[in-house]
């Protein structure tokens, strides 16, 4: 097959030669080639557009984005069936069509196969089996003169015996009479002109339309919700907090009162301005309900959403421990990628049957004075009555994080922590969420209060404190010990490099006289270094004694 | 329990690091283009097809603060791989099996 811009050229020379007829039914292939062409023109220019407007530097917002991929969806069957007319356009080995089917007949038994794309009947002249031929190529004429107005419909199925009604015996009795046989060839998909055998694409695109359909309706429940969480827990925010929802672009802390929306699935809350926390910040992570892959691969494994809150604790308002109370699969994920839960809680989870919590439910403590401080009634009633929504419940004053994988000889500060208070609540509905289940996680917004107020209050005793203070200089000390050996590499190296490049000076330096004394001073150098070191080393023996 | 202290500021970055949360986006963004180029070069219409798939999915997942000049891009580089597969090769697609 000729490439297209071959062919491009071709065309008009080829439309040109054939004669009037071929120019006339050319005509308006060429404009549709045309169009084409002006079609990617279009879209060179649209697409220049968007990236000359690239100074701007306001945040794309979701409808731009809706409204551009609606227009670029647009393209895709306009291009194709564009495409798809100009099919017999190319090639040299097109030939003549006369509305009769019957005229590509007529050179047939010299040529080869592949020159004619229609049904070939080789047969020798006789009468009837023209007749029939004849009789056969019109029944064929009129089964596809409803079909698409292109020329040279085929029958892609081989001989078939019901369109010679009457004539049964004569098909039967000439084949036994000529020794020649009537080969029938299937022709090729590609050169039948029908729809049938663009069978894969038109999967492709109703795969690609089914994708788009399940984008937005993914979209608009994911949105329902969210909506329909807020719209419940509204009185309560603004009840306790003086600035609820903030998307940060403004300068002034004016509250928005609405969801900012980050993702197709996720949705963000800000709330500031009450006694004791610094900030709550409120997460709905949604399932990707816009992405079929996600909903397919859901099928198959289950997940909720999940609304995840992080209080932003004051460093006055709340003493220093660490405790956690959730699923036991949370709790012990948890652990694991933790920072602060992996160093200060060094116990499995334990069960919390003691204060009589649901089997479902585990705790990990720093130590038993704060689980003891923590378990009070409210909590309690809290926990065993929403149990099946709860995931984790995470109070630390060292939270800073999952644990962050630290290169190879990179050095690093203890990271920066905060006192936080962090919760995880599973919807229920397990992904067949509705918004009655999002307007059920109500009253655990009121147990975040409520611990809020809680932190707060809680202090841990005297010998409490003490423990507390002696874990956290353990940790510190651990770290220390840790990087210190990088610290000495690091140090080391450096040393090296300047030894290095004193002897690039003394080497390059050219009179044999400065050389010399350049190299006593370097030696008289290093052997003060040595000394000083040996003092060092004995001073610190000295102290460990 | 109202605010006894002035209004606090803005959230902080919500994030810290969105990438490593969830690359999806990037890794679809990436193998759309790498499928339209083989789909162009190779003139295979499977590819093509599949680089669309993969920038529809890519702009699913993507994030708001992500880049809509890099989806749109990726975009048109895969319908623009699937069209020039046709143009040069009308037949129709033939399954593996």
């Amino acid at each position: 097959m000729p490439p297209a811009t071959q062919s491009t050229q071709a065309a008009p020379l080829a439309a040109a030669a054939a004669g009037a007829e071929r120019r006339a039914r050319a005509g308006p292939k060429r404009r549709r080639r045309r169009v084409t062409q002006e079609l990617g023109a279009e879209a060179c220019a649209w697409s220049e557009g968007i990236h000359g407007t690239a100074g701007r530097p306001a945040a794309p917002s979701v409808k731009m984005k809706n409204l551009y991929i609606f227009i670029a969806v647009l393209f895709i069957p306009w291009s194709f069936s564009l495409a798809k007319y100009d099919e017999f356009e190319d090639g040299d080995d097109i030939m003549e069509y006369d509305d009769n089917d019957f005229a590509e007949f007529e050179d047939v038994n010299e040529d080869a196969v592949t020159e004619s794309p229609q049904r070939i009947i080789t047969t020798e002249d006789d009468e009837e089996e023209a007749t029939v031929e004849l009789e056969g190529q019109d029944e064929n004429q009129e089964d596809f003169d409803d079909a698409d107005a292109q020329e040279g419909d085929t029958e892609s199925e081989p001989y078939d015996d019901e369109e010679f009604e009457g004539y049964e015996e004569k098909p039967d009795a000439s084949p036994s009479k000529n020794k020649d046989p009537i080969t029938i060839v299937n022709v090729p998909a590609h050169l039948q002109n029908s729809w049938e055998s663009y069978y894969m694409e038109i999967l492709m695109v109703t795969g690609l339309l089914a994708y788009i359909m399940n984008y937005i309706i993914g979209k608009n429940k994911n949105n329902r919700l969210a909506h329909a969480w807020f719209n419940t827990h509204r009185e309560l925010l603004e009840s306790n907090f003086a600035l609820v929802g903030d998307d940060g672009t403004n300068k002034e802390a004016t509250s928005t009162g609405k969801l900012n929306q980050e993702n197709e699935h996720i949705y963000n809350l800000w709330c500031s301005g009450r006694v004791c926390c610094e900030g709550m910040l409120i997460q709905l992570k949604f399932l990707k309900r816009q992405d079929l892959l996600n909903v397919l691969a859901r099928m198959m494994r289950p997940a909720s959403d999940q609304v995840q809150i992080k209080v932003t604790m004051n460093d006055e308002d709340m003493d220093t421990y660490v405790f956690a109370v959730g699923t036991r699969k949370a709790l012990v994920r948890l652990q694991k990628e933790m920072q602060d839960l992996s160093e200060f809680c060094s116990d499995k989870p334990k069960s919390g049957a003691k204060y009589g919590l649901p089997d479902s439910l585990a705790i990990l403590s720093e130590m038993g004075e704060v689980t003891e401080g923590m378990m009070d009634t409210k909590m309690i009633h809290f926990l065993t009555h929403y149990a099946d929504k709860i995931e984790s419940v995470q109070f630390s004053d060292q939270f800073s994080g999952p644990k962050l994988m630290q290169e190879e000889g990179q050095l690093t500060k203890l990271p920066e922590t905060k006192k936080t208070l962090l919760f995880t609540f599973n919807v229920p509905g397990s992904g067949n969420t509705s918004p009655k289940d999002m307007e059920s996680l109500l009253p655990l917004m009121s147990m975040v209060i409520y611990s809020i107020d809680k932190a707060k209050k809680f202090r841990l005793n005297r010998e409490g404190k003490q423990k507390a203070d002696k874990n956290r200089a353990r940790v510190e000390e651990n770290f220390l010990k840790l990087t210190h050996v990088q610290r000495q590499e690091a140090a080391q190296s450096r040393r090296e490099e300047k030894k290095r490049a004193e002897k690039e000076r003394i080497m390059n330096e050219e009179d044999p006289e400065k050389q010399r004394r350049l190299e006593e001073a370097a030696l008289r150098r290093e052997q003060k270094k040595l000394e000083k070191k040996q003092m060092k080393m004995k001073q610190i023996k000295v102290k460990a004694m | 329990p109202s605010d006894g202290a002035a209004p606090r500021y803005k959230p902080p970055a919500t994030e810290t690091n969105p990438a490593l949360e969830d690359p999806t986006p990037d890794y679809m963004n990436l193998l759309g283009m790498v499928f339209s180029m083989c789909g162009l070069m190779l003139k295979l219409k499977w590819c093509a097809w599949i680089a669309v798939y993969c920038s529809f999915i890519s702009f699913a997942n993507s994030r708001s603060s992500e880049d809509t000049k890099q989806m749109m891009s990726s975009f048109m580089l895969s319908i623009s791989a699937v069209v020039m597969s046709y143009l040069q090769n009308p037949q129709p697609m033939s399954p593996p099996w």
